[in-house]
């Protein structure tokens, strides 16, 4: 929909507009899988006037804006290609980047022609660390070989779901990689600008990037003649107001643009119409953070790492319930059991129920299938998914209605409401399971079924059909426990 | 050719169309709520998935492209469960009620095909109905989140009133008033009404249980665009109106005047008996009295005073097929070319000047080409006001980044959205237009093959031109020598540029040079002869384009044929001689009529008096006059003053005929309803005072369709229009023979005049109506959207609810010295008269320029108005009256 931008309307869609996240907690998966240690603060989460789906501190959850504590972030890799900075102690200055090595990509990328380092990462293998998994080489051609006066590089930095906090730590402990790939990005498609589309729900992540972008503008990495080269490149930072879909690319295209942050119709995709209906390459923050690395080691390199179809290293995010909850990078082929029971440790208490790998849109793990090995094809086999990397164990402590209830909750709060089984097929299951948690088990088992296929079959987005692989997933390896639900 | 199964069978159908017009073109139709041709696909309420084989998951037949050999089901079981679930999910939220009250919203239908009435669970409430607005009812409750209203409103009038607002479940649709739907900048056009698939918005006037029970297609009777309708009636009665969709001037779209103005056929005050005026008072007489009466009085004058002490007015509000005939009448029955019409006030600066360069007086192009140019120049025209379908798809263009220049004294709407305005000071368009043509040709922008191949007297002209140089020009438009230029760079090389202008133009002293200089841009830069460029008139009313181009003009006859010219292919079809003396043209026969040497006028469907400038010597005339025939559906301003005999007139719902469009589109309007009470159609009476007058013999037509093959044999271009082809659409002369498919584009390969047309060298005359100490304010008068000319119609519809009374538009500036308020009533005084009004502060007029509309007769605009006219036809100057003001001491005075 085209629209007037910037009027009070366009801000209604959003549930934190001018809102600070500061003190407030969180009701986010982790929270909600945690909610048992700090009941006080979950209740607050619950009844707060804006709802908060994930601050990105899942390793301390039920957590709050106000939480200052780290997780372990550790390397379990042949090579590290994103992590090893941040190990290392982090570079949030220039200095301490170049100190590591960093803008040396963007120097050795200047010197080659845009068509190189578009074959370069064509031939790494890397794949979209947003969710869904797209090869990376392939949009970047598409868009070097769009016709069009301009065109945009966009950083999706709103890394909404819940379990993740990835992009949070890359960008707030070694914030010039965004940048640096983001100009490697734009040499290579043929843009002058870019943008960083970061979520409100990430406050120090923005303090970081922009005191990072001045320094990166001021030190020649951003402006005009970058590193004496006939390239000129800026990137703005665009601040999300609360609102999941617009990690979905074209609602946060829209977003950018001063409209209501629908989802769009596609094709035409954004390689051809993008933002402001220009060619543009969207790309998550560690889909770029692995770019200098690439141009500088090489795709053989690259490719080296990994498995299957899923090449390079991802990294993963555990939360509180695990032994040691933290930030690994791995290998793509890693076992989930690995991950659960070797990184992670286990759970602190209680046995293991399953685990929501990639956000609440994704099919929940049952123990039974942990030795599933870590890739794309592989989770997608057992009707899960790599998602975003977040890993979110659940005990005993949350029965399989209250998750459905969570989670359907959350996707009616965050649908944009532009299709109907989502906007009212969601909204619909959560209010099945809310008289299901009161006791009230109607025969509403048809109704859920019907919505869950329709779900599945009709949605638009991700949104949508995510909530139905996870409903999926439900109804195959929960299936006793979800009869049990409507008896 | 795309070859591809659908339900089992193979269809060969085009390429480059979505899944759903291949399910419709062959007949295999699935549910949508959230489509409509007119917009975008949106892929919103996904009740036209399909299952197409190789795919996984259903696909949205609304949004997606057909492939070479898809296998699509559209009606599997599957699908139709999940459309059910769908569909039911939308019904636990929906009231039950409206499915009676509306039976035939697209939802409704749906919901019983589906069976799902009882699963209408939603509640109605009271605090979602706003019934502010007067043609429409909201009733939010009953909106099912398609967003057809927000995204027609968006894509289709450009207007943005209905705004989205939260998400998800939680999402409203509301007017951008954040208040009530009447204090929105809805501009009335009822597009998303006729969108919405459930009762949410609906026509007042459909709210009751009595529904149309036929539907009649005909032609708008407003402004020249064009625009096709379809008009609901029961029991001989107007209850509603609609785009017709596949309409190729409107494309399923129309106004707030041609959808819902239509109460005035229904007035309490329309005249439906014959009236003889008597003793000063009217007396209803019979058809055959008043018939008797009027021949036996235009007999005695004519054989007193000859026969060109008559003059006749055309109408643009009536047929071609009238026209011609009021033509025919004057020349046959009468026997003079005393004839003429509103054109006069208006276009025929237009006419003249594009028939003397390019051999034909009618726009060049289509509005189709709108959507093809890549440069639009708006002179003198305010179409979102006065044309408001054309406004809207400029507007459309200009939303999409096409860049448009407006030239205009006042900031009008599209001015807003230009990539250039020049607010020159009105009667200075002669000078700015040859100062574009001189930036031009200084900057060799010029179209070197172009003119080589079809312009003469280039030499001549470019000698000429230099000396109008952007800063000389600028000096006497007040617009910045830079500007003109940024608009000459424009025009010349982001082609190709399309020309519209209005009656900014030529309500001028150099109206017809002004069109002139237009037309020598259009050549200089190869802007005429080929796709989205062109110059081209908006034609002001419905059919003043066919008025004038039927012969209601003293001296041309049909087809814009002059009379040396047409004089043996009449004699020879009217079997009857034509006059040889030079006919009066309107403002002549005012002028003949005050010395007393014009005794009678009959005027059709046009009040003189008030629309005439300089009021006051229109006066003068008809008070010398001996007769004065009115046919008319109400007792105008002329009627009441000066009327001698009053013959009520059908209006266009009411009788059969053919419109001419702007862009030379003849259409069909249809009888609807029948006329009320006694009134006829135009052509009917005046077959009868022919026969009264002896001259039956050439007026023995049975039908409108009749007169129309008259027409099609005296005028060559329009001789393949037949009513059998126009059954199936309007279509475009030149259309010559019955196989020709219309003209979109003229000018291609030579002009009508020939291989080359001539530039003009036109120097600048000012006006002597200049500001002086005693009256220093420039006035310009025109129209606004909600009412229409001398507001004979949209006076009496609800539109004054819209738009109650004429106003005085007054800089801010201008105000604040003056120590005026909004709303105050101010004393408007001319050389030529005054005139009370309340005045409008407004930054849309600048400093010492007023802006006017004339449309009601308790203002009486043009008793102010300026007594000078066009130096070629004597089109009066509108757009330029000194004038100063003063506040009354008065009450504020009831409009």
């Amino acid at each position: 929909m085209q629209t007037k931008p910037h009027e009070p309307h366009i801000a209604s869609f959003y549930h934190l507009p001018g809102r600070s996240v500061a003190d407030s907690p969180c009701q986010g998966m982790a929270c909600f899988a945690a909610r048992h240690l700090d009941p006080d603060r979950w209740h607050t989460a619950q009844t707060q006037a804006a709802r908060i789906y994930c601050l990105g501190k899942c390793y301390a959850a039920p957590a709050a804006g106000s939480d200052t504590c780290r997780p372990s972030i550790e390397i379990h890799a042949a090579q590290s290609v994103v992590l090893k900075h941040i190990v290392a102690g982090g570079a949030r200055t220039v200095q301490s980047y170049t100190g590591h090595g960093g803008y040396t990509a963007l120097t050795q990328a200047l010197r080659t022609t845009p068509d190189t380092i578009v074959q370069t990462i064509e031939h790494s293998g890397l794949r979209g660390r947003g969710g869904a998994g797209f090869p990376t080489g392939r949009k970047w051609r598409a868009v070097f070989q769009a016709s069009g006066d301009k065109k945009f590089v966009v950083a999706n930095a709103d890394e909404g779901d819940p379990g993740a906090y990835i992009d949070r730590f890359i960008m707030e402990d070694d914030p010039h990689v965004l940048i640096e790939s983001l100009a490697i990005a734009g040499y290579a498609v043929g843009a002058s600008k870019a943008y960083i589309y970061l979520r409100s729900e990430y406050p120090e992540s923005r303090t970081i990037l922009k005191q990072a972008l001045a320094d990166a503008r001021q030190q020649g990495y951003l402006g005009d003649n970058i590193l004496d080269s006939r390239f000129s490149f800026d990137i703005k930072l665009v601040m999300g107001q609360g609102s999941y879909i617009c990690g979905e690319e074209t609602a946060l295209l829209n977003s950018i643009e001063g409209r209501r942050p629908e989802v769009r119709v596609r094709p035409p995709y954004p390689t051809e119409s993008g933002l402001f209906g220009k060619p543009t390459l969207v790309d998550n923050v560690e889909t770029l953070a692995a770019i200098p690395w690439i141009v500088q080691q090489g795709a053989e390199a690259y490719r080296t790492l990994g498995f299957s179809n899923s090449r390079g290293t991802k990294l993963v995010s555990l939360n509180s319930l695990f032994n040691r909850p933290g930030l690994y990078e791995i290998e793509f082929g890693m076992p989930v059991r690995h991950i659960v029971e070797q990184l992670g440790g286990g759970l602190k208490a209680g046995k293991l129920k399953g685990v929501i790998i990639g956000g609440p849109l994704a099919g929940m793990i049952p123990p039974q299938l942990l030795d599933t090995p870590f890739g794309h094809e592989e989770l997608h086999a057992i009707g899960a998914a790599v998602g975003h990397g977040g890993v979110v164990a659940f005990d005993e402590h949350t029965s399989i209605a209250a998750l459905i209830h969570h989670v359907f909750s959350f996707g009616a709060y965050e649908s944009c409401g532009k299709c109907t089984p989502c906007r009212l097929g969601s909204r619909r299951i959560e209010q099945i399971f809310e008289n299901v948690l009161q006791g009230d088990a109607s025969s509403a088992k048809a109704e859920w079924d019907d919505i869950a296929t329709a779900l599945a079959s009709t949605s638009l987005c991700g949104l949508g059909s995510g909530l139905a692989e996870f409903a999926h997933s439900i109804a195959k390896h929960y299936a006793q426990e979800l009869k049990a639900c409507f008896a | 050719m795309l070859r591809v199964t659908i339900n089992g069978q193979t269809y060969e159908i085009d390429e480059s169309v979505t899944i759903l017009h291949a399910l419709r073109a062959a007949g295999a139709d699935v549910p949508t709520l959230c489509h409509d041709e007119r917009l975008k696909p949106y892929g919103g309420c996904r009740l036209c998935i399909v299952q197409v084989h190789g795919h996984t998951r259903p696909v949205t037949a609304c949004d997606t492209c057909l492939a070479d050999g898809m296998v699509i089901d559209t009606h599997t079981p599957e699908i139709e469960t999940l459309r059910r679930t769908l569909l039911k999910l939308i019904a636990h939220r929906y009231p039950a009620d409206p499915l009676q009250q509306f039976p035939d919203k697209e939802f409704h239908r749906l919901i019983r095909a589906y069976g799902l009435e009882g699963e209408l669970r939603g509640a109605a409430d009271a605090t979602l109905i706003d019934d502010s607005h007067p043609y429409i009812h909201v009733d939010m409750s009953q909106c099912i989140d398609c967003y057809r209203c927000v995204r027609i409103c968006e894509e289709v009038q450009g207007q943005f009133v209905w705004q989205a607002w939260n998400r998800g479940d939680a999402t409203r649709i509301r007017p951008d008033s954040h208040t009530t739907f009447r204090e929105s900048t809805c501009v009335g056009c009822g597009a998303c009404v006729d969108t919405c698939p459930t009762g949410a918005l609906e026509d007042k006037a459909l709210l009751t249980p009595d529904k149309p029970t036929a539907w009649t297609r005909t032609t708008c009777p407003y402004c020249g665009t064009g625009c096709e309708m379809e008009v609901g009636t029961r029991n001989e009665h107007i209850i509603a109106v609609k785009p017709a969709l596949d309409a190729p001037a409107s494309k399923g779209h129309l106004c707030v005047k041609g959808r819902y103005a239509y109460d005035f056929v229904h007035a309490d005050d329309r005249i439906t008996t014959p009236m003889i005026r008597d003793n000063g008072a009217w007396k209803s007489a019979s058809w055959e009295e008043a018939i008797a009466y009027t021949a036996e009085r235009l007999q005695t004058i004519a054989t007193r005073h000859g026969p060109d002490s008559i003059g006749m007015l055309g109408s643009s509000r009536a047929t071609n097929e009238e026209n011609y005939l009021t033509q025919k009448f004057a020349r046959v029955v009468l026997g003079t070319n005393n004839v003429d019409c509103c054109a006069r006030v208006c276009h025929t600066p237009t006419a003249a000047a594009m028939k003397m360069m390019l051999g034909t007086g009618a726009s060049t192009n289509s509005f189709d080409d709108i959507e093809q140019a890549h440069t639009l120049l708006i002179c003198g025209a305010n179409p979102t006001e006065n044309h408001p379908v054309v406004g809207a798809r400029i507007k459309q263009a200009a939303l999409r980044g096409v860049p448009l220049i407006v030239i205009d004294p006042r900031r009008i709407e599209l001015a807003d959205y230009a990539a250039l305005h020049l607010a020159l000071r009105p009667g200075t368009n002669v000078p700015l237009l040859n100062a574009m043509a001189c930036a031009i040709v200084e900057e060799q922008l010029h179209d070197e093959h172009f003119l080589r191949e079809r312009v003469s007297d280039w030499p001549q002209f470019e000698k000429f031109i230099k000396q109008w140089t952007p800063e000389r020009a600028a000096a006497l438009c007040d617009v910045d020598a830079n500007l003109i230029r940024q608009a000459a760079r424009l025009y010349a090389t982001n082609k190709p540029a399309m020309s519209f202008h209005g009656l900014g133009i030529t309500e001028h002293t150099q109206g017809t040079e002004s069109v002139m200089c237009l037309v020598n841009l259009a050549l200089l830069t190869g802007n005429i002869g080929k796709r989205g460029a062109g110059i081209n008139p908006l034609r002001g009313q419905n059919n003043v384009q066919g008025a004038a181009h039927m012969g209601c003009d003293p001296g041309t006859l049909t087809g814009g044929l002059s009379i040396k010219d047409g004089q043996s292919l009449f004699e020879r079809v009217w079997r009857a001689p034509l006059p040889v003396t030079t006919g009066l043209n309107l403002l002549q026969m005012m002028d003949a009529a005050a010395q007393g040497n014009l005794k009678a006028l009959w005027a059709i469907g046009y009040d003189v008096l008030l629309t005439n400038a300089d009021a006051h010597t229109t006066r003068q005339a008809m008070k010398a006059m001996e007769l004065v025939i009115v046919q008319d559906m109400f007792l105008t301003e002329t009627a009441k003053s000066f009327g001698s005999v009053f013959l009520p007139a059908a209006s266009s719902f009411e009788k059969d005929g053919t419109f001419m469009n702007a862009e030379r589109h003849i259409q069909r309007i249809r009888k609807a309803i029948p006329p009320p009470g006694q009134a006829k159609p135009d052509w009917e009476i005046i077959c009868g005072i022919a026969r009264a007058m002896g001259k039956g013999e050439f007026f023995k037509f049975q039908s409108a369709e009749d007169i129309w093959n008259e027409v099609r044999a005296v005028w060559a271009a329009g001789n393949g229009i037949s009513y059998q082809r126009l059954e199936h659409g309007g279509l475009q002369w030149p259309c010559p023979t019955e196989n020709h498919p219309g003209t979109q584009i003229m000018h291609t390969e030579s002009f009508a005049l020939g291989k080359q047309a001539a530039l003009r060298r036109v120097d600048y005359r000012p006006t002597a109506e200049t500001v002086s100490e005693e009256f220093p304010f420039l006035l310009v008068t025109g129209r606004t959207l909600y009412q229409f000319n001398a507001g004979t119609m949209t006076l009496r519809t609800k539109n004054i609810v819209l738009r109650p009374c004429d106003v005085l538009d007054i800089s801010p500036a201008d105000a604040e010295r003056l120590g005026l308020r909004n709303g105050d009533q101010v004393k408007i005084t001319s050389r030529y008269g005054e005139a009370e009004l309340p005045i409008n502060i407004t930054a849309a007029v600048k400093k010492g320029e007023l802006f006017a509309t004339f449309h009601t007769p308790q203002v009486f605009l043009n008793n102010v108005t300026s007594a000078y006219r066009d130096r070629y036809v004597k089109t009066p100057e509108y757009k330029v009256t000194a004038v100063r003001i003063e506040k009354t001491h008065e009450e504020k005075k009831p409009c």
